[in-house]
C-alpha cells in the first residue's frame, strides 16, 4: 500500500513538473533558440542578434526602452522611498486607507492608467475646465510627450517600489531609531548614516523591479508613446505583428528575446539583492513595524503631504477618466447638461463587449481556480522534508517565478511560436483561441497564485502531514484532508490576486486576442485607439470599481492569512 | 518603422500551380453540368472572408441569405491586415478556403489580381457606377465610400476649404495625421494626394514644414483634433461625421479639390469553389438594396442614386480625386520611404 501512495505523490510532482515545464519554461527557451537562430542559415547566435540590432528604428526602440524604464524606476523608487519612509516615521491616521489608496495603482492596468491622464491634462479636460486651468485649444497635451510617458511609468510602477522599502523598514529594530535619536541624530543624519545604508539592498531590488516592470509596460507605452512619436520595444513588437502577421515571426521573436534577456538580466540581479536585503538586522526589542501598529496621534504635515500626493496621483486622473465617460463624446466639456450615462448603456448592449467581460472573467477565473489547485501540492513539495523532492519542485517554482518577470508581451510572441502550429495527434491550432490565451494566463500568472500558497505551507506544521502518513492516509486524502483545507485561505487568495490581475491584463492578450475571443483589456484598448473615447472610458471605469470591490473583499480576509499576502492591508 | 510592403510578395511556387489548376478545374465542371442548373438559384456553401466590423458582416451576410435561402454563408472577419496573414498563408498551403473576400481596400485587390488570384465577373451590372471605382476587367468591385477629408476644431481660427489651407500660417504645428504606416486608408490618402497633379509631393513636403504630425490610426488623429491637442487633421469621414450629431467640438470638410477614398472592394477568388454564389454575393452588394443596407449602416453608398447617410453631402456634391490602384501598388514602397525620410517612422 504505502508503495502505491508514493506511486501517486511522485506522479503528481512528476505530472506537475512536466506541465510547468511546457508551459512556462519552454515556450522562453523556443522563444530564445529562435530569436537568436532565425533559420538555419545563421552562422552564429548572436549574428542573428546583431542583425536585428543594427536596423536603426530597432536601436532607436531600444534606446527609448532604456532610457524611460531607467528614470522611470529611479523615480518611482525615490518617489516610493519618500513614501515608506513618512508612512513609517511620521505619525499617520487612518494609516490603512491611505496604504491602500498608495497601492491601489498597482491594480489598475496601464492602458487604463494612460486613458485617465490623457484626459485629466489635455485642452478638453472637465476638471480642468472647471478649475479655470485647461489649456488653450491647440496646446499639446503634455502628458503625450517623452516626459510625460516616464512620469507615468514611474507613477504605475512606484507601488512596487513603496511595497518592498516599506517592508524592509518595518522589519528594522525600533531600538536603532530611538538609539539614534537619543545620541542626538536629527532627521537627515538618521536618514543618512543608518536607515539609508540598511534600505540599501531594498533600494537597488525596488530600481530593478520597477525597471523591468517599466520595461515590459505595453499600456503607457502604446497609448503615450505612439502619439508622442517615442517607440519603444514592446510597441515596436505589437505594430510589427499586427501589420504582417505571424508570418514575421522570426523577426519579432528575435526583438522579444532582446526584451527577454534585457528582463532576465535584471530579474537575476534582482532576486540576487533580495536574498541580501532579507538578512535582516535582529528585532529583539521590535521592529518599526510592531510600533507603526501601535501608535496613535497624529502629525498633520506628513498627513497633507500623503493625501495630496494620493488626490493628484489617483484621484484627479481617476475623476477626469470618469468624467470622460459621462460626456456625449470626446471633446465636450461635462456639465448638468451634458452628462450622460448613454456610454455605459452601450457597454452593455454591444455583443462584442458582453463578449469580453465574459471571456475575461471565464480566463481569469479559470486560470484562478488551476493555479489554486495546482497550488496547494506545489506548495507542499517545496516545503517538503525530501531534498530531492524539494530541489524538484523550487525547479518547478522558478520557471514560474522567470514566465511572471519577463514582459507579458514576450510570453505572448513564445507562446504564438510554440502553439501556432498545430498540435500533434489532434492537428489543431491553438493560435486565436481563447484556450491559448487561458494557458497564457496559468504560465504567466501561477508565480502570482502561488505565492501566498509556499508561503503558508512553509508556517504549516511539518508534524501534521507526518501524523496524518503514519495513520495510513494516502497522498490524496491528504492533501484533500490535511493540506487543502488548512491552505484554502492562501489559495484563495493566490486566486483572487491572479484574478485580479488577470482580468483587465492587457499585456498578455494584446497579441494573442482575435475576433470572438476578445479580452476586457484588448477591448478597452481598441475602443480608444480606434478614438472612441468614451467607451474605453466607461469600460475602464467599471474594471477600476470591480478591482476595487475585489481588493476591498481581500482586505477583509487578510487576518486570515500570513504577513504580506495581502500588500495593501 | 520600417517596413516592407507584405501584401505584394512575389507569388510562390505553390500559389502559380493553384492558379494553373484553377480554371481547367472549373471548366471541367462546367461542362459536366447541365445547361439549366447554369440558371438555377445559386446554393450551397459560400466562404466570406472579410474585413467589415463585426456587426456590418453579420448583417450583410443576413440581408444575402434573406435573398438566396439555398446558399449558406460561413463568414471569418478580422482586420485587414490579418485577413491578408491568413489568406496568404493558406495560398502558400495551396488550400485557400475563401471564395469571395470583403476587404479594406482596392490597391490589395490589386496585388491579388496581378498575382492571379481574382476571377472575373463580366456580367456584373456596373453601368450606374463611377468607372473609377471599379476595375475595368471585373476582378474587384468597390461597394462603399470611406472618404478622407479635414476635420477641424470649432474653436481653430481658420475653417480650411481646400488642402492647401493647412499650408498657411495659421496651421502651423496644428496638424494631425494617421500614418500610412499603421492605416491602409492613410497610404492611400497618400498615394492620391501625391499622385494629383495640382498637390504631389510638395504638398507632403509643406505639411512636412507645417510641422505635421503623423502617428499611429485614425482614432488618434480624430482624439487629437477632438480633444484639441491639435486644430486640424486628415480623417476618415465617420468618425467626425457620427460625433458631430452628439455636438462634438469639430466639424468635416470635403476639400473642393476632392477626397480620396476607400471602398471596400469585393472580390471572387480564382480558386472559389461556389463561383455561381460567388457571383450572386457580389450582384447582390452592388444592387441598388446591397447599398441601400451600407447607407443604413451609415456609410456612404458607392451607387450614385442611394441617399447617403445623416450628415454627409449628397452624393454629387462629393468630388472623388483620381486613383490608380495599380500605380500606388507599384509605389507604395517607395512611398512609404519618402514618407519616413518627411515625418519620421
Amino acid at each position: 500500500m504505502r508503495g502505491g501512495y508514493r506511486a501517486i505523490e511522485r506522479g503528481t510532482l512528476a505530472t506537475l513538473l512536466v506541465l510547468i515545464c511546457l508551459l512556462c519554461g519552454w515556450p522562453l527557451i523556443a522563444l530564445l533558440r529562435l530569436g537568436a537562430l532565425p533559420d538555419v542559415e545563421a552562422v552564429s547566435p548572436l549574428q542573428a542578434i546583431l542583425d536585428t540590432l543594427s536596423g536603426r528604428s530597432v536601436q532607436r526602440a531600444l534606446w527609448h526602452s532604456l532610457h524611460s524604464a531607467s528614470l522611470a524606476a529611479l523615480i518611482a523608487t525615490l518617489l516610493g522611498s519618500v513614501l515608506a519612509l513618512t508612512m513609517t516615521l511620521a505619525r499617520v491616521r487612518a494609516r490603512a486607507v491611505l496604504v491602500f489608496l498608495l497601492l491601489l495603482p498597482m491594480m489598475i492596468p496601464p492602458h487604463v492608467t494612460a486613458i485617465a491622464w490623457t484626459q485629466a491634462l489635455g485642452p478638453s479636460s472637465s476638471l480642468l475646465g472647471w478649475l479655470g486651468l485647461a489649456p488653450p485649444p491647440g496646446s499639446p497635451n503634455p502628458v503625450q510627450t517623452p516626459a510625460g510617458l516616464v512620469a507615468l511609468l514611474a507613477l504605475q510602477h512606484l507601488p512596487v517600489a513603496l511595497l518592498l522599502v516599506q517592508t524592509t523598514l518595518r522589519g528594522l529594530p525600533a531600538d536603532l531609531i530611538d538609539a539614534a535619536r537619543m545620541a542626538g541624530a536629527g532627521q537627515a543624519l538618521l536618514l543618512r548614516r543608518i536607515l539609508l545604508p540598511l534600505l540599501l539592498p531594498a533600494l537597488i531590488a525596488a530600481t530593478t523591479l520597477s525597471f523591468i516592470a517599466a520595461l515590459g509596460n505595453f499600456g503607457i507605452n502604446a497609448l503615450i508613446g505612439i502619439p508622442a512619436r517615442y517607440t519603444t520595444l514592446p510597441v515596436l513588437i505589437w505594430q510589427r505583428l499586427s501589420s504582417f502577421g505571424p508570418g514575421v515571426l522570426g523577426e519579432i521573436a528575435t526583438l522579444a528575446a532582446i526584451l527577454a534577456l534585457l528582463a532576465l538580466v535584471m530579474v537575476l540581479l534582482s532576486w540576487w539583492l533580495l536574498a541580501r536585503a532579507r538578512r535582516s538586522v535582529p528585532a529583539s526589542g521590535g521592529t518599526l513595524g510592531d510600533r507603526v501598529r501601535s501608535e496613535g496621534g497624529a502629525s498633520t504635515a506628513a498627513e497633507r503631504v500623503l493625501w495630496s500626493f494620493v488626490l493628484a496621483t489617483l484621484g484627479f486622473p481617476l475623476l477626469s477618466l470618469l468624467a470622460g465617460s459621462l460626456v456625449p463624446t470626446y471633446g465636450v466639456a461635462l456639465d448638468a447638461s451634458t452628462v450622460t450615462l448613454r456610454h455605459y448603456v452601450e457597454v452593455f448592449g454591444q455583443s462584442v463587449t458582453l463578449r469580453a467581460f465574459g471571456n475575461s472573467a471565464f480566463a481569469a477565473g479559470l486560470a484562478a481556480a488551476l493555479i489554486a489547485l495546482v497550488s496547494i501540492p506545489l506548495a507542499h513539495y517545496i516545503n517538503s522534508g525530501d531534498a530531492r523532492v524539494r530541489r524538484l519542485a523550487s525547479f518547478a517554482a522558478v520557471q514560474a517565478d522567470l514566465a511572471y518577470a519577463v514582459p507579458g508581451l514576450v510570453m505572448s510572441v513564445a507562446f504564438i511560436l510554440v502553439f501556432l502550429e498545430p498540435l500533434p495527434l489532434v492537428q489543431v491550432s491553438l493560435y486565436g483561441t481563447l484556450t491559448l490565451i487561458i494557458l497564457a494566463y496559468l504560465a504567466v500568472f501561477l508565480a502570482v497564485g502561488l505565492k501566498p500558497v509556499a508561503s503558508a505551507a512553509g508556517q504549516l506544521d511539518t508534524t501534521l502531514d507526518e501524523a496524518a502518513r503514519l495513520n495510513g492516509a494516502g497522498f490524496l486524502r491528504r492533501m484533500a484532508r490535511v493540506h487543502a483545507p488548512l491552505l484554502l485561505p492562501a489559495a484563495l487568495s493566490g486566486a483572487v490576486l491572479v484574478f485580479l490581475t488577470a482580468y483587465n491584463e492587457i499585456t498578455v492578450s494584446a497579441l494573442l486576442w482575435s475576433s470572438g475571443n476578445e479580452t476586457i483589456g484588448s477591448v478597452i484598448f481598441n475602443y480608444e485607439d480606434g478614438g472612441y473615447t468614451t467607451l474605453a472610458a466607461a469600460m475602464a471605469v467599471l474594471t477600476v470599481l470591480a478591482s476595487v470591490a475585489l481588493m476591498l473583499a481581500l482586505s477583509r480576509f487578510a487576518r486570515r492569512l500570513p504577513a504580506g499576502v495581502v500588500p495593501w492591508s | 518603422m520600417v517596413t516592407s510592403p507584405s501584401r505584394s510578395g512575389p507569388a510562390t511556387p505553390a500559389a502559380s500551380r493553384t492558379r494553373a489548376a484553377a480554371p481547367r478545374l472549373t471548366g471541367l465542371a462546367l461542362a459536366l453540368l447541365p445547361a439549366s442548373a447554369l440558371l438555377a438559384a445559386p446554393s450551397g456553401p459560400l466562404v466570406l472572408y472579410t474585413s467589415q466590423p463585426n456587426a456590418d458582416a453579420q448583417a450583410t451576410v443576413d440581408a444575402f441569405e434573406a435573398l438566396h435561402p439555398e446558399v449558406e454563408v460561413e463568414w471569418f472577419r478580422d482586420g485587414t491586415t490579418k485577413v491578408m496573414a491568413k489568406l496568404r498563408a493558406e495560398i502558400v498551403a495551396g488550400d485557400p478556403r475563401p471564395d469571395v473576400l470583403l476587404i479594406a481596400d482596392s490597391v490589395t485587390m490589386e496585388s491579388l489580381e496581378r498575382d492571379g488570384h481574382l476571377q472575373a465577373h463580366p456580367d456584373a451590372d456596373t453601368d450606374v457606377y463611377d468607372p473609377a471605382l471599379m476595375d475595368e476587367e471585373h476582378h474587384w468591385f468597390s461597394t462603399k465610400l470611406i472618404t478622407t477629408g479635414i476635420v477641424y476644431n470649432t474653436a481653430a481660427p481658420m475653417v480650411p476649404e481646400s488642402w492647401t489651407d493647412l499650408l498657411k500660417p495659421e496651421a502651423s504645428g496644428q496638424i494631425a495625421m494617421p500614418s500610412p504606416l499603421t492605416s491602409g486608408a492613410a497610404t492611400i490618402h497618400m498615394a492620391t494626394l501625391t499622385g494629383s497633379e495640382a498637390l504631389g509631393w510638395g504638398y507632403y513636403e509643406g505639411l512636412a514644414e507645417q510641422r505635421a504630425l503623423a502617428q499611429g490610426g485614425n482614432g488618434g488623429t480624430y482624439k487629437a483634433v477632438a480633444g484639441g491637442e491639435k486644430l486640424y487633421g486628415f480623417v476618415v469621414d465617420f468618425l467626425p461625421i457620427r460625433s458631430m450629431a452628439d455636438g462634438a467640438p469639430v466639424a468635416f470638410v470635403f476639400p473642393t479639390e476632392g477626397v480620396s477614398a476607400v471602398t471596400e472592394p469585393v472580390a471572387i477568388l480564382s480558386t472559389a469553389g461556389n463561383p455561381e454564389a460567388a457571383r450572386a454575393f457580389v450582384d447582390f452588394l452592388i444592387s441598388a438594396d446591397g447599398q441601400q443596407l451600407a447607407a443604413d449602416m451609415g456609410y456612404l453608398p458607392a451607387h450614385p442614386d442611394i441617399a447617403p447617410p445623416p450628415g454627409f453631402p449628397a452624393r454629387d456634391e462629393i468630388t472623388l480625386m483620381p486613383f490608380d490602384p495599380a500605380r500606388a501598388l507599384e509605389q507604395e514602397r517607395d512611398d512609404k520611404e519618402r514618407f519616413i525620410e518627411l515625418f519620421g517612422g
